[in-house]
């Protein structure tokens, strides 16, 4: 456990190091401000009273997909890729932490940061707050859901940057996974029964409108859950298969 | 304190190390020799766990490091080839990264950096970032981390590698000080690196261990295995045909005429005594042998022979 805390600060330490951090979180804010400027405009303009402008915010624009699917693979692509470049991997493999401990660490590092940019997002709910009253249930759920979603992204992302040497080519990777992901949705279309079943429970798109109505579903708990211990799982065997190459 | 029992390691197809077999007691201090390509590197990695072998295990003081892959590590200090560092922390908070993850906690980790900061003559560079430190101190910095939690057991690969004469001197002199406290296995090319600071030399080549014991022992060892100069009491061209016949001679020269009989100068196939076989060879030939000798080779020269050998073995 101390081993996992220590492997967080110095990720983060490596986060706030680079430019890279800034650049991120900076283009984040800016973005979403964007997307929140205009989703409220609109709303405001159509003078609907029903729909909640949080609610578009998480999973409703094509923005918020754009964003975290090029966002995360950034964060992720230097923590295993790094390591391997510069040789330090050998000095964090020999020394007593298991491979599951190093991976926690690293994805928990990348997670932190994550959630630290979605944080800052918060100042948009309060400003929505000085006009007017504010459905609490949806904005919370939403940001669990965005949460969640990012940890399954971010497994995705830890596991190429823990199977590549060069950080590119793992956030390349990492980017095809998500975008791969995404895009299965379509076969909803074309498919039919068990087929279309299991796209229509992977379809991120829906997992996240429920979230941002503020609909908990279990099955979409499990889903983004067991994904991220998927790839956390492989990621550890990514380590393993290291040694014994 | 370390035993390596037939550690064997395959890269895909190409040859790591095989059937590495030895055993390091509490306070020795020895030293890794074989030329590049040799297979240092590659036992010592599996001594600490960063490989896994595909045969063999190695046991620290009776904790098997693939059994027990974390408390093993702990008993350990690891040096890598190359010394990989953190090129943007600081050198303090290098260090205290490294001593959370070996498992200090609280004050602990204070009092150990200053200990081995100190220690390694770092303090000076804590708040610098290690990427503007220079290769002697970024060398320091790295032995320092294998000190920080005190193990038991330092495992350094070729430490003054890339350093200038000043520095190698510094580094030596702050591995002797730490022989007290430690056992250490190191590696090294350069053979008087071992004799200023092992007891005990452990030679691999092609990843094979070939020889396993003191200096002095190898020293002795790896005279007796150089080339041999015989005169024979016979023409030069006799010579040459008698000496062809002989299987464990690789090659011989003439050498400038002796005022009786012919000289020559030979070359052993594999390492080994070569002298006997001459002795009866000449005697089953009836041809008498005036002089036979091995010719005098240092350990340098001994340890350059060696070296070819790889080397030509690489090329082919
Ligand atoms: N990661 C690897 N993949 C494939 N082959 C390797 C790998 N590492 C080492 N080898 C091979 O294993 C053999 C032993 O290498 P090793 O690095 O252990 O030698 P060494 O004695 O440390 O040499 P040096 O003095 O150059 O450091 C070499 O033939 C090398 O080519
Ligand atoms: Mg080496």
């Amino acid at each position: 456990m101390n081993g996992v805390l220590a492997i967080i600060r110095k990720e983060l330490s490596h986060y706030f190091f680079a430019p890279m951090a800034y650049i991120v979180m900076g283009s984040f804010l800016l973005m979403n401000g964007f997307v929140f400027y205009v989703i409220l405009a609109a709303v405001s303009r159509a003078g609907s009273a029903g729909a909640s402008p949080m609610a578009i915010m998480f999973g409703g624009t094509f923005f918020f997909w754009l964003i975290t699917i090029i966002m995360i693979p950034v964060i992720t692509m230097k923590l295993g890729a790094e390591e391997r470049k510069q040789g330090t991997i050998e000095t964090l493999l020999t020394a007593p932490l298991s491979d599951l401990e190093i991976v926690l660490g690293k994805f928990s590092a990348a997670f932190v940061f994550y959630f630290l940019c979605w944080l800052l997002t918060f100042v948009y709910v309060l400003v929505l707050r000085a006009y007017g009253e504010i459905d609490w249930g949806p904005v919370f759920s939403g940001y669990l859901g965005t949460l969640l979603l990012g940890m399954f992204f971010i497994s995705i992302g830890m596991f190429t940057t823990m199977i590549s040497k060069n950080q590119i080519v793992a956030a390349i990777f990492a980017l095809a996974i998500l975008t791969m992901l995404m895009g299965s949705t379509l076969f909803t279309f074309i498919m039919s029964g068990t087929g279309r079943e299991i796209f229509a429970y992977a379809d991120l798109l829906g997992v996240m409108e429920n979230f941002a109505r503020g609909v908990i579903d279990t099955r979409n708990l499990v889903y983004l859950l067991s994904g991220t211990c998927l790839f956390v799982a492989l990621s550890v065997k990514a380590l393993e298969a290291k040694r014994w190459q | 304190m370390i035993q390596a029992r037939g550690l064997t390691k395959t890269y895909g197809s190409s040859r790591g190390v095989s059937d590495v077999t030895f055993s390091v007691g509490k306070g020795e201090i020895v030293g890794f020799l074989g030329p590049n390509g040799a297979g240092k590197t590659t036992t010592m990695r599996l001594l600490t766990g960063y490989l896994y072998p595909n045969d063999g295990d190695a046991v620290i003081e009776d904790i098997s490091i693939l059994e027990r892959p974390k408390d093993a590590r702990k008993l350990i200090g690891y040096l890598p080839e190359n010394n990989p560092l953190y090129e943007d922390l600081t050198v303090g908070e290098y260090l205290d990264f490294r001593a959370r993850v070996k498992g200090l906690r609280g004050r602990e980790i204070k009092k150990r950096i200053e200990d081995v900061a100190e220690r390694c003559s770092i303090a000076d560079v804590r708040k610098k970032l290690i990427g503007s430190c220079s290769k002697g101190y970024r060398q320091r910095i790295g032995i320092a981390d294998a000190l920080i939690n005190d193990p038991p057991l330092l495992i350094l690969d070729e430490p003054t590698q890339g350093l200038d004469p000043a520095q190698i001197h510094h580094t030596r002199e702050l591995i002797k000080s730490l022989i007290a406290e430690h056992t250490i296995i190191l590696s090294t090319h350069i053979l008087s690196e071992m004799e200023a600071i092992c007891t005990r030399a452990l030679l691999i080549h092609k990843g094979r261990l070939q020889f396993d014991g003191t200096l002095d022992s190898m020293r002795a060892e790896l005279a007796c295995q150089g080339r041999v100069k015989v005169t024979l009491l016979c023409d030069a061209e006799k010579g040459a045909g008698l000496l062809s016949k002989i299987a464990s001679v690789e090659k011989f020269e003439a050498e400038p005429a002796p005022p009786r009989g012919a000289a020559f100068s030979l070359t052993p196939k594999d390492s080994g005594d070569i002298r006997e076989e001459i002795f009866w060879k000449c005697f089953d030939e009836r041809v008498p042998i005036l002089e036979m000798g091995l010719e005098k080779q240092s350990l340098e020269e001994a340890f350059l022979m060696l070296t070819r050998e790889q080397a030509l073995e690489e090329n082919s």
